[in-house]
């Protein structure tokens, strides 16, 4: 009887580890989801700018805004910044698709492994309840 | 009618639990007001363009404009807005670029776009959810009503038209069977008629010529009254009627009456219209008529009761010509004098069955005769 109880214990208490990671797991994702969404929205607003650039005549000025200052910039130089910057977040959002990717697995195998414990629980309360 | 079929019972509540459905119902509202506050975002983001597009439209029209410059948080000054045909534009991530006021008016246009179509996106998501959200609540009303959802298999027969045919019909007879057994007795009947009127034609010849023929006549115009409405007929009426024209008026009447028949008791029913009918035609005080209703009286006899489901008036006349001896002999018999009582009719309608009784009392039985009378002698 004792035995069981503590085995109850035990697999109780691994359930809770279990159901830790799995919050931690989800908190994982939906950050990464955020960020995902930034990065989406700089994107956007990239391409935008690179259309516009694009329609600029050769002699038109543009200036960067850095801090407080406005700095005048070559229009060639710009459109390589921003078609640069565009590669950069491409390339951001494809590593976050992969992190989130592998946390909803990760996240799925917890789950699973959670059930079965809770069955492993109830399994072994209904045979101590009727011994 | 069909086949019992093996079918599920759900009960709209077990498939979505009320509360559930309620919180379903809270979520997706609350996704719509996030989608609205969204939404109204970017409509300020679209006036905003277009002010400015009106303002860069504006500028340029004068060398330089005289504002009052604001300093700092709660002073202006007086100044000149010089250089008004140039722009620095925000392209977006910092970059600006230097444009004329054309430029800049076509840039915000083309911005403009882009706003408006992620405002058509977005409203295309509210009416998504809404449309979920009306789904929900409808559930969740019907679910707490306790409707049911009912599975049945779908089984492919022909004895689905029958059951078609027999649909009508049932609501008109309580007895399927009927009928199709109406169309051959009716034409029983009316064979059955033509015997019976040739034999009382010969039979009461001697008697009362006359009435006789009026009462053959009688038959088929009491039968021919129900449609007409019930008025009363003379006797004279009677005569200008032939017995083709009974048979016609039979016809048209089982046909019509096929419609109105719930028959308790067959037997009284038939009594009571054609009591009815008489005291409707018996204005006139028709001996002949009230034979008739003697002779329904007799007889409550199978062949009525089938047939009550055609038509009473028609079962009536056929009840009078039927195969009935003694109903030949009842005829002979009331030749005589009939007494009246219109309290016993009533009451007696009144237990019958209301659909004969219905149409036949269309008029106001004149004349009511009392069936025990007849029935003494």
């Amino acid at each position: 009887m004792s035995s069981l109880t503590s085995a109850v214990r035990d697999l109780q208490r691994e359930l809770e580890n279990k159901t830790n990671d799995l919050s931690k797991l989800q908190k994982d994702i939906a950050k990464n989801h955020q960020v995902r969404k930034k990065y989406t929205v700089q994107l956007g607003e990239n391409e935008l700018v690179l259309k516009e650039l694009d329609l600029l005549n050769e002699d038109a000025n543009v200036y960067k805004l850095i801090g407080p200052v406005l700095v005048k910039q070559d229009l060639a130089e710009a459109n390589s910044n921003v078609r640069k910057r565009i590669e950069y977040i491409s390339a951001e959002l494809k590593r976050l698709d992969a992190t989130v990717q592998d946390l909803e697995e990760k996240q799925n195998s917890k789950k699973d492994a959670i059930l079965k414990l809770q069955q492993k629980i109830q399994s072994i309360q209904t045979t101590k309840g009727k011994a | 009618m069909e086949d019992t079929r093996r079918g599920t019972v759900t009960s709209l509540a077990s498939l979505f639990p009320v509360e559930e459905a309620q919180k379903a119902a809270n979520r997706v509202q609350d996704a719509i007001a996030e989608k609205r506050a969204e939404l109204d975002h970017l409509l300020r983001f679209v006036a905003d363009n277009n002010n400015l597009i009106n303002l860069v439209h504006k500028l340029p029209e004068e060398l330089s404009h005289e504002i009052m410059v604001p300093f700092g948080k709660a002073a202006f000054f007086p100044g000149r807005l010089i250089h008004t045909n140039e722009f620095l534009v925000l392209l977006g991530e910092g970059y600006y670029a230097e444009r004329t006021s054309k430029q800049t008016a076509e840039i915000l246009g083309r911005r403009g776009k882009a706003l408006d179509s992620q405002v058509d996106s977005l409203e295309a998501m509210i009416k998504d959810l809404q449309a979920e959200a009306n789904f929900f609540s409808q559930t969740i009303t019907e679910a707490a009503e306790g409707l049911v959802e009912i599975r049945e298999d779908y089984i492919e027969k022909d004895s689905h038209k029958e059951e078609i045919k027999s649909g009508p019909l049932k609501q008109h007879t309580s007895d399927l069977e009927k009928t199709e057994a109406d169309n051959e007795e009716y034409a029983r009947i009316v064979a059955r008629m033509d015997e019976l009127e040739k034999e009382e034609l010969a039979a009461e010849s001697g008697i009362d010529n006359e009435k006789d023929e009026q009462t053959t006549e009688d038959v088929g115009d009491i039968s021919y009254q129900r449609p007409v409405g019930s008025k009363p007929h003379n006797s004279e009426d009677f005569h200008k009627s032939t017995p083709p024209v009974d048979q016609a008026n039979n016809k048209s009447i089982a046909t019509g009456s096929a419609e109105k028949h719930d028959n308790p008791d067959i037997a009284d029913q038939l009594n009571f219209a054609s009591l009815d009918l008489q005291s409707n035609v018996g204005e006139g005080k028709n001996a002949a008529a009230k034979k008739v209703k003697f002779v329904d009286h007799r007889k409550p006899l199978t062949h009525h009761e089938e047939k009550t489901v055609k038509a009473t008036t028609a079962s009536k006349s056929e009840v009078q010509h039927q195969p009935s001896q003694p109903s030949f002999n009842s005829h002979k018999a009331f030749t005589g004098s009939i007494v009246e009582h219109t309290e016993n009719l009533k009451t007696l309608n009144g237990q019958s069955s209301s659909s004969t009784s219905s149409q036949v009392s269309g008029s106001r039985p004149s004349k009511p005769v009392s069936r025990f009378k007849m029935q003494r002698r």
